[in-house]
């Protein structure tokens, strides 16, 4: 009953996903490679398909509501498309227990990022109320957000660090959304409202990107892929629901709970395979 | 230039990630059903077109973002749109491997 488990999986990666807001492609990858014992590139290939169907779900909501910077985020995409594209090209000549450290140093990484900042960054109330007034932006039906004027600034540095999140994005098998958004936001002069969705909105092509690539190599198992997808789409779907109604606070310690626990087994995988 | 709003624009590109997204859930999901029942290639092959399309869906995204803004005359951002889709479509080229 592979394929049940791979459902359930990809169920609560998306759920997890959408929750935190960190994507689900983090615990998918090393999951597939210690637990369903796939070599660590095929797992980056098969999650990428997943963090896909995340991108895209969303981000069709985030359209609707035209929070999402289509011409920002097609531009830092020329960026981010080419890093993951030519690093998914170098995956195949990287060797398992490269990957294998790798990821396991990513995981480590993030989680102590995230219990350092430990819930004090939570997108939505962050939100700084808008200097400018009201008037100055267009018609505002009800479920349209304010978004106060902005110019992005500094394009150099945001393409400079697309670039390296795309590469991250194709290396790990991951959206990369924690980057992105601080260098929208804080470098770039972008809203918070807009800078979450335009990254989502960035996802998709930034990791289809590297799939095509993985995918060419034979690196999607679409057996895994397919079952993974439909989990995270109904996840994702319930989670972006939920979430409001959710202490993101418990779900994080979870989240960093399992990538503890991810990291930790990685690390004990390599040191078997080197004793 | 970058704040300007277009709901029009924006509910184009929207509809086609929403159709790639539910398109290839129901392919997945059809996929998966079948593998129940049937082994073989035939569940393999369903659960391929779906993943493939769901590849294709950003792909897809890009080439209606790119003709939308061709078609108004927004030479800039027309171009970057075909650069994204050259790379895009490099990768396809570059990924055939011997690996």
């Amino acid at each position: 009953m592979v394929t049940a488990l791979l459902v359930i999986l990809g169920f609560c990666a998306g759920l997890l996903g959408a929750l935190t807001g960190i994507g689900g492609g983090v615990l998918l990858t090393p999951i597939l490679a210690l637990h369903f014992g796939i070599p660590i590139r095929q797992a980056i290939g098969t999650s990428l398909v997943a963090v896909i169907t995340t991108s895209t779900a969303s981000s069709s909501v985030h359209l609707q509501r035209h929070t999402t910077d289509i011409r920002l985020g097609m531009t830092l995409e020329l960026a981010t498309a080419l890093g993951a594209a030519v690093m998914a090209y170098l995956v195949g000549y990287f060797n398992r227990d490269a990957l294998e450290g790798l990821f396991a140093a990513f995981l480590l990484y993030s989680s102590i990022t995230i219990l350092i900042k430990r819930g004090r960054v939570k997108p939505h109330e962050e939100e700084r109320p808008s200097p400018v007034d009201e008037t100055a932006t267009e018609e505002t039906s009800s479920d349209q957000a304010v978004i106060p004027p902005y110019e992005p600034k500094r394009y150099p540095l945001g393409l400079a660090a697309s670039l390296a999140a795309g590469a991250l994005s194709g290396l790990l098998g991951i959206g990369g959304g924690p980057i992105k958004v601080p260098v929208m936001y804080i470098f770039m002069n972008v809203p918070l409202m807009v800078a979450t969705a335009t990254s989502n909105f960035m996802i998709g092509v930034t990791a289809a990107a590297s799939a095509i690539v993985y995918y060419r190599r034979g690196d999607i198992l679409v057996q895994y892929a397919a079952p993974l997808a439909v989990g995270v789409f109904v996840g994702s779907l319930l989670g972006a629901r939920l979430a409001p109604r959710v202490r993101t606070k418990v779900v994080t310690y979870l989240l960093v709970g399992v990538m503890f626990y991810l990291a930790g087994n990685l690390i004990l995988h390599l040191l078997r395979g080197w004793l | 230039m970058s704040q300007v709003r277009e709901p029009e624009f924006d509910r184009a590109v929207a509809w086609v990630l929403r159709i790639g997204a539910f398109g290839c859930f129901f392919i997945m999901v059809a996929g998966v059903s079948v593998g129940l029942f049937v082994t073989g290639h035939i569940p393999l092959d369903i659960e391929r077109a779906g993943v493939l399309l769901m590849l294709a869906t950003p792909v897809v995204r890009v080439v209606v973002a790119c003709f939308l803004f061709f078609r108004e005359k927004d030479w800039k951002y027309g171009w970057i749109s075909l650069g994204v889709l050259l790379i895009l479509m490099l990768g396809s080229v570059f990924g055939i491997g011997e690996h």
